[in-house]
């Protein structure tokens, strides 16, 4: 298309690709804006000495404070570690979980796998609250129950502190996500493979060390790097266990920073740039493995297996060990979290008539609540009908060919993928605060979906790319040849067809606007604080049984809204 | 005198710096069914697209009904919408989430026709691909061929001034295609369609064409009926593309009493009807000849046309046997009806039809 002799063609690109070139130069520049801006501003805040706002003053003052602090370096290493040490356990089961699912006669498979896909959507919030009931030293259900026991002096578990971390993340992120990720690759290894090792004389087990599990051991490697680079990204489990007992990780840190009186933005800041470069490095190199890596070839091998490894007697083993690990790290903290809300003071099980309604009264006649209720619908609304819009366009223009700039436009969406939500929320205070935005946008609620639209940026356009390619070209072209202008037949054959991906992704950006903490909690005031801050502060102000009724409320909220949603066809565990 | 429908002039299609169409020039008459035919990757499938305004030519220019409708010389390129056409899918892309009715309904309402017409020429269509009685259904409960036929009137509902047809055939099985193809036929037949088909499968594009254009990287090597592109390949990509083609090797010979071809090692000679009298004496040359157009004789005294050669493997396909001869040292396979038959290693005759020869210089 741009070869030297399409000199003479040159005047048809003005007169016929001017409204898609229009779109493609507008989405350019706004994705530049709203997704580089924040990353510029977040990079030369780090040298500007003077508060946000404030005529600039450049030096390397914050970086030499942010350097001389001790807390910082130690705060960038326990991020590491925590990632690190809380991704052996969960890779080993969720490889295991994957397996017993999609390769064994496991009874119950389907079901489990729902399971995890439903535990995936439960807010973590509300489930380290719970963690909290059931294991703080001084009021804990099973420290309580364990002090009851011979020989038991005082609490055996606490969940402040490193280990607590680590156990609390295994159930709340922890494997559901994984499995979600590595059953349809378990699913779609070729059954040849798996065959021609039979044939050749091995057993189950030496087919699953010798063939099964290196052919996807690429995949999985993968896997475990994503979740790696998430797991850096953690806030909320780390700010109510670990800020209590002197644990910091970076992105608590910035919060630290943003905490005290006067705001360190220059530290803040300063470390948020260093996390940046690290995981660039990270991701470069994540990048780089996953394209030059040919193997990944093999595993799209036809069809579905029909080849399930017998398990025997123990297929019921398996599927109790499986339930087990459910119902200790789901159900069990969500039941404790029914009961906390109804008790009149946590933990006192023997005090006259110890359960009341008082806390949900409470909760739902709090003004605080109810605006908090309606700054939360609000936001959640405008951020999944702001992305609908917004990135259905966005995938149409990148599945459409005719754009030059894709790989560009493609990169700039992705970039909330990787960035954590305290940092995507500093860069964007940043964007507020320097520029004539902070008049519309600063401490407002809109200012708040702005930021969470823009964390909503891959998965909803991913989303939609994966339906326009399964749709084809020709559906619309099929269209056009018929007589409909382009508008028509996007009103009458894309946008149908497209509405029930629209509304599952709406539904479940909602969900995640509802509980996201770490990107509005910068970006928040007094006027538009969303509930998930509200559950914040009561669990910081120590008001555990009313949080408790908080967090269950929210929870069922975003459980009513992704089982719509699963009945509207979205399913993120079948890539078909 | 038929009238032109659809006319390229010297069109070119780039995808970055590889020419998809390369100044290709035809046109189509009116009632005819057009063929193009090629191997995938060849530009076939671009020229129809080009031709239903979903991609846009970067040179030449693109007449429907004697009108421009591509020019980009002038900045000129209708949107498809415009244009007036009727195009199956090879994918059919019927649209999931209408019904059979609405799917066909979808041009006229486009138009705005009235209710009370797009109700009688829906089911006019559904007769006319023997459909009536499915204008409910759902469109996705319909099997492959019967989607394909919801194509089909969608796409002739409004009488469109051309039917185009990408590889429409090609995702349904055997039975059903060679059904299809008949009934396609038929149909371009009793409505006088004009049809610009693209196909890979040469029987299908012999069976169905008026005329047949083969492709090879974006140009035509050859336009023509089905016959003259199968008897008289002009090129020896089409000979290939077009079934096998056995290939000889030889010297021309001439003497005051005509001219002949000696073929290498003996094997025999032959007097091509074609042979050229620009090929003198001693000229190295290729004969080649279709292989149903070589007989197999007994072994005897060899005549003018014959070649020898020996029987070096034979195979019972049931209908007929199938032998692997190797004749002026080249091996080959040939089949031969089962009221002869033939032991590996015996001598035999293989008759050329001297018509039927064509000679090429080496």
């Amino acid at each position: 298309m741009k070869s030297p002799s399409a000199t003479l063609s040159l005047p048809r690109f003005r007169l016929h690709l001017r409204p898609i070139r229009m779109a493609e130069v507008g989405f350019l520049v706004f994705l530049a804006v709203v997704m580089g801006l924040p990353l510029l501003f977040l990079l030369s805040g780090s040298f500007n000495l003077a508060a946000p706002g404030k005529p600039a003053v450049y030096g390397f003052g914050n970086w030499q404070r942010a350097f001389t602090d001790p807390g910082t370096l130690s705060a960038l290493w326990m991020s590491f570690l925590l990632s690190v040490v809380r991704l052996i356990p969960a890779m080993i089961l969720s490889v295991m979980f994957a397996w017993l699912i999609a390769r064994t006669d496991m009874p119950g498979g389907r079901f489990i796998e729902s399971a995890c896909w439903i535990a995936y959507f439960v807010p973590d919030f509300p489930l380290v609250l719970a963690w909290i009931l059931l294991l703080d030293p001084n009021f804990g259900f099973l420290n309580s129950l364990a002090k009851s026991l011979p020989f038991v002096e005082g609490p055996i578990f606490n969940p402040y502190g490193f280990l607590g971390i680590v156990w609390v993340h295994t159930s709340t992120g922890g494997i559901w996500f994984k499995v979600m990720l590595l059953v349809p690759v378990f699913r779609r290894l070729g059954a040849t493979l798996e065959e021609a090792a039979r044939v050749a004389g091995a057993n189950t087990t030496a087919m699953l060390w010798r063939i099964t599990l290196p052919v996807l051991s690429p995949m999985i490697l993968a896997v475990a790097v994503l979740s790696f680079i998430r797991g850096l990204q953690s806030f909320n489990t780390e700010l109510l266990l670990g800020t209590p007992v002197g644990i910091y990780v970076y992105s608590t840190k910035i919060y630290d920073y943003l905490q005290r009186e006067p705001r360190a933005y220059g530290e803040a800041t300063a470390l948020g740039s260093v996390f940046l470069f690290v995981l660039a490095i990270l991701l470069f190199f994540y990048w780089r493995y996953l394209s030059g890596n040919k193997k990944f070839t093999v595993v799209t091998g036809q069809g579905y297996s029909t080849l399930r490894v017998k398990l025997g007697r123990w297929r019921y083993a398996a599927l109790a060990g499986c339930l087990l690990y459910v119902a200790v790290m789901m159900l069990l903290p969500l039941a404790f979290l029914v009961i906390g809300s109804f008790m009149r003071r946590y933990g006192f099980f023997n005090i006259a008539s110890p359960f009341t309604l008082n806390h949900w009264y409470n909760l739902l006649a709090d003004p605080i609540f109810l605006v908090a209720l309606k700054n939360s619908l609000i936001i959640a609304s405008v951020t999944a009908i702001g992305g609908i819009l917004l990135y259905s366009a966005l995938a149409y223009l990148l599945v459409s060919r005719r754009t030059i700039t894709a790989p560009v436009l493609e990169s700039l969406c992705w970039v909330p993928h990787v960035l954590p939500g305290i940092l995507l929320s500093l860069g964007v205070l940043w964007l507020f605060l320097a520029t004539p935005l902070r008049f519309f946008l600063y401490g407002t609620v809109w200012g708040i979906a702005f930021a969470l639209i823009l964390a909503d940026s891959p998965v909803t356009t991913q989303a939609f790319k994966a339906g326009l390619l399964q749709l084809g070209a020709d559906l619309e072209e099929s269209a056009r040849v018929s007589g409909a202008s382009w508008a028509y037949a996007y009103r009458r054959i894309l946008l149908p067809l497209l509405a029930p991906i629209a509304a599952a992704v709406g539904l479940m950006n909602f969900g995640s606007a509802l509980t996201s903490i770490s990107t509005p909690v910068l970006l928040y005031s007094h006027q538009s604080r969303p509930l998930a801050i509200l559950l914040l502060e009561y669990s910081f102000t120590g008001e555990l049984e009313r949080a408790a009724a908080l967090g269950l409320l929210i929870t069922l909220i975003i459980g009513s809204m992704m089982l719509i949603a699963r009945k509207l066809g979205l399913q993120l565990s079948r890539s078909d | 005198m038929a009238q032109t429908v659809l006319e390229f002039r010297a069109v070119v299609k780039r995808f970055q710096s590889v020419n998809a169409v390369d100044g290709i020039s035809f046109s189509l008459q009116a009632g005819e069914i057009f063929t193009l035919l090629g191997p995938s990757g060849c530009g076939k499938t671009t020229t129809l697209r080009l031709v239903a305004g979903l991609e846009e030519p970067d040179a030449g220019e693109i007449l429907i009904d004697g009108k421009a409708v591509a020019a980009p010389e002038r900045g000129l390129c209708l949107p498809p919408e415009k244009r007036h056409l009727g195009m199956v899918f090879q994918s059919y892309a019927i649209w999931p989430h209408l019904t059979v009715f609405e799917n066909i309904a979808f041009p006229l309402r486009v138009r705005r026709e009235t209710g009370e017409v797009v109700r009688r020429r829906v089911e006019q269509a559904l007769e006319v691909v023997g459909l009536g009685g499915f204008a409910e259904r759902g469109a996705t409960q319909l099997s492959g061929g019967q989607q394909q036929r919801v194509a089909l009137a969608r796409a002739l509902v409004y009488e469109p001034a051309i039917l185009l047809l990408d590889e429409p055939l090609s995702n349904l099985d055997a039975k059903l295609r060679e059904q299809m193809r008949v009934e396609i036929r038929a149909l371009q037949r009793k409505l006088g369609l004009t049809v610009l088909y693209v196909t890979h499968d040469q029987a299908e594009a012999m069976t169905l064409s008026d005329r047949i254009a083969v492709v090879q990287r974006g140009r035509f090597e050859q336009v023509g009926t089905p016959e003259e592109i199968y008897e008289n390949p002009a090129t020896p990509f089409v000979a290939e593309f077009l079934g096998r083609m056995l290939s000889f090797e030889g010297t021309v010979s001439r003497n005051h009493t005509g001219s002949w071809v000696e073929f290498s090692q003996g094997a025999g000679r032959s007097a091509p009807s074609s042979l050229s009298e620009s090929l003198s004496h001693g000229t190295r040359v290729r004969v080649l000849t279709r292989p149903e157009d070589v007989e197999i004789l007994g072994a005897g005294e060899l005549t003018a046309n014959q070649l020898a050669a020996i029987i070096e493997q034979v195979a019972y396909l049931g209908d007929r046997f199938e032998y692997h001869v190797r004749a002026a040292g080249v091996q080959f396979v040939l089949s031969a009806p089962k009221k002869q038959r033939f032991r590996p290693g015996d001598a035999v005759r293989l008759c050329l039809d001297s018509g039927r020869l064509h000679c090429r210089p080496l």
